[in-house]
């Protein structure tokens, strides 16, 4: 019993809580506009968490998420758009299913991952940020020259994809849907770093020269966890095309992926839940600061840098206490 | 030929620029045997051992393992082919316990390295053998302590600890008693003498106590070259060898 009753458990748990609260309190103080607040903050979370897979447990820089984020949503923005128009894409009538379209989308995402993960994963350091931020760059302005799709303006999507047994289109089911997501992503993300793989991948990033005279070749752990990172935050994409009914070149742009790393900064490197609390927080910050300021940023930056000089795992290590950092 | 030979290098060449770090190396490690490799300070001993191990590519010249040609297989294949290492300067996972560090080369011996589902901190197939290994070089009761908290002579102790762990029949040890105090020294020689017989050793190492203690031949490089190869009692007696290094250590 001691064993639950952690400090650690007892805070995923009023996490989890809060979480599952949102929508009655939405009700109780009238503001429904909480739900989409929250939804958005759950969507990010999910992006952050895959982000940490990489940046957290793989001491790998992407400055390129984005691009996937973008990604997933455009590909649920482009079907939709062909099914709306011409009735479907290359003679297939096309589907409204989530259970068809996502995977398309997530499946999507991981091939990019795996391509740009396999070029930038020649390099290492500055490079390594650089050309992941180059590719995710190229997306964008693949993205703004898309005139059929909207380019600069983005499009519009006409209606969410339909789930069994789930009403979708009601707001507080799909943020329900939404954070049934995150706690499957979360727990699924617990067990890939604490498994077999879980022990190389962060042991590759503690000290590459032991790996590798141990037999552990870099490329196949650390591509394997970027095409993983780059699916979750890819399905993070098609949740916000959903949630959203809008897609822009805006998703992939460089500054998303910028809010992603900040948040698992924030949040706490290398702990999976941290990036939901940075995510939490960031988006908290967000939405109180630009209430006072337009230069709401002026605020985030020194919030940034104390956390990363005084918490060495985040505000998760912060709040979970120091030796808890698995 | 009685003792068959496990390690071989053929006429090794690697030089950076104008640097000849490795002139001409021809060496025989024979199964069983501890073969002590000593040399004055930058007799590039440390260069020879990461060519064998894979870091560096020769210019020119064989590597055998086996009787196998190893010279172009990649640094990560070659444990697997049956070549562990150990380093001069420690290289340990430093957030990791003692015995997640030894996990590793339990891990990375067997298969399962892409199981993404199974906890591997509650793997006993994983923490049984990394635990026995630790026991092996005196690290027993240290195995739950994160190694950037162990001493300088534990370190080197696990470094050993994780080379054994690979199951390997050829060891490249590289200076393991490396900034040890005398009677850490005298530990790591009571260790190393009991793997006697069981792998085939390359050792290079400084303290010349430990080498006549331990070795069953020892080989001499000099600016990359090596000069001669004999017994313990060989190698006292060889002229050139105490002009060129040992002077009156002995």
């Amino acid at each position: 019993m001691s064993q639950l009753l952690t400090r650690k458990n007892i805070l995923h748990a009023i996490g989890l809580l809060l979480f599952v609260l949102v929508p009655t309190i939405a009700d109780a103080t009238s503001e429904p506009y909480i739900v989409n607040m929250i939804t958005r903050l759950v969507i990010y979370a999910i992006a952050a968490v895959s982000l940490d897979l990489v940046l957290g447990y793989g001491a790998l820089v992407s400055f390129g998420h984005s691009a996937f984020f973008g990604l997933g949503g455009y590909v649920i923005g482009i079907i939709g758009f062909h099914i709306a128009n011409d009735g479907g894409l290359f003679g297939w009538e096309g589907s409204n299913a989530a259970l068809v379209l996502w995977p398309i989308a997530m499946l999507a995402c991981a091939l990019l991952g795996l391509i740009i993960g396999f070029l930038s994963l020649r390099t290492s350091g500055v490079q390594f940020i650089f050309i992941t931020l180059a590719f995710s760059q190229m997306l964008y302005f693949v993205l703004v020259g898309l005139m059929i799709y909207g380019g600069d303006d983005g499009m519009m999507i006409d209606q969410r994809n339909t789930f069994p047994g789930l009403d979708l289109t009601r707001d507080s089911t799909y943020y329900y849907f939404c954070l049934a997501v995150l706690v499957i992503w979360v727990y699924l993300c617990r067990r890939i770093v604490n498994s077999r793989f879980g022990l190389a991948l962060r042991g590759l990033k503690q000290n590459q020269r032991r790996s590798v005279a141990l037999g552990f070749g870099p490329m196949g752990y650390r591509l394997t966890a970027f095409v993983i990172s780059a699916a979750g935050t890819g399905l993070a994409g098609v949740l916000w095309a959903n949630y959203a009914l809008f897609v822009s070149p805006d998703m992939a742009s460089w500054g998303k992926s910028g809010e992603l790393m900040a948040m698992v900064i924030l949040g706490g490197l290398g702990t999976i839940f941290g990036p939901v609390v940075g995510a939490s927080v960031f988006l908290g910050l967000e939405q109180v600061l630009t209430g006072l300021t337009e230069h709401w940023m002026l605020f985030l930056g020194p919030i940034l840098v104390l956390v990363v000089l005084f918490g060495k795992r985040g505000l998760y290590g912060l709040l979970v206490g120091g030796k808890h950092h698995d | 030929m009685t003792d068959s030979i496990k390690l071989e290098l053929r006429g090794l060449r690697k030089s950076f620029g104008a640097v000849h770090a490795t002139r001409n190396v021809n060496l025989q490690v024979r199964e069983g045997e501890i073969h002590a490799l000593i040399g004055p300070n930058g007799a590039g001993k440390t260069t020879l051992l990461s060519q064998i191990s894979g870091e560096i590519t020769p210019d020119d010249g064989q590597i055998l393992l086996d009787g196998r040609d190893i010279t172009r297989v990649p640094a990560q294949r070659r444990a697997a082919a049956g070549l562990a290492r150990s380093f001069q300067i420690s290289q340990l996972y430093l957030d990791f316990t003692a015995e997640d560090n030894v996990a590793m080369a339990v891990q990375a011996r067997s298969r399962g390295g892409f199981n993404l589902w199974h906890n591997a901190w509650r793997d006993q197939r994983l923490r049984e053998p990394a635990y026995a290994e630790l026991v092996r070089v005196g690290l027993g009761e240290r195995a739950n302590v994160r190694v950037s908290d162990l001493a300088h002579g534990e370190k080197r102790q696990l470094e050993l600890a994780m080379a054994l762990a690979l199951r390997s029949p050829v060891l490249l040890l590289d200076e393991p008693m490396a900034g040890m105090g005398q009677e850490e020294s005298r530990r790591m020689t009571q260790l190393l003498t009991k793997l006697k017989g069981q792998y085939a050793i390359l050792l290079v190492e400084h303290d010349m106590d430990a080498v006549f203690a331990l070795a069953d031949r020892i080989t001499v490089l000099v600016y990359g070259e090596t000069i001669f190869t004999g017994t313990p009692g060989e190698v006292r007696q060889n002229a050139e060898v105490r002009a060129a290094y040992l002077g009156d250590e002995i």
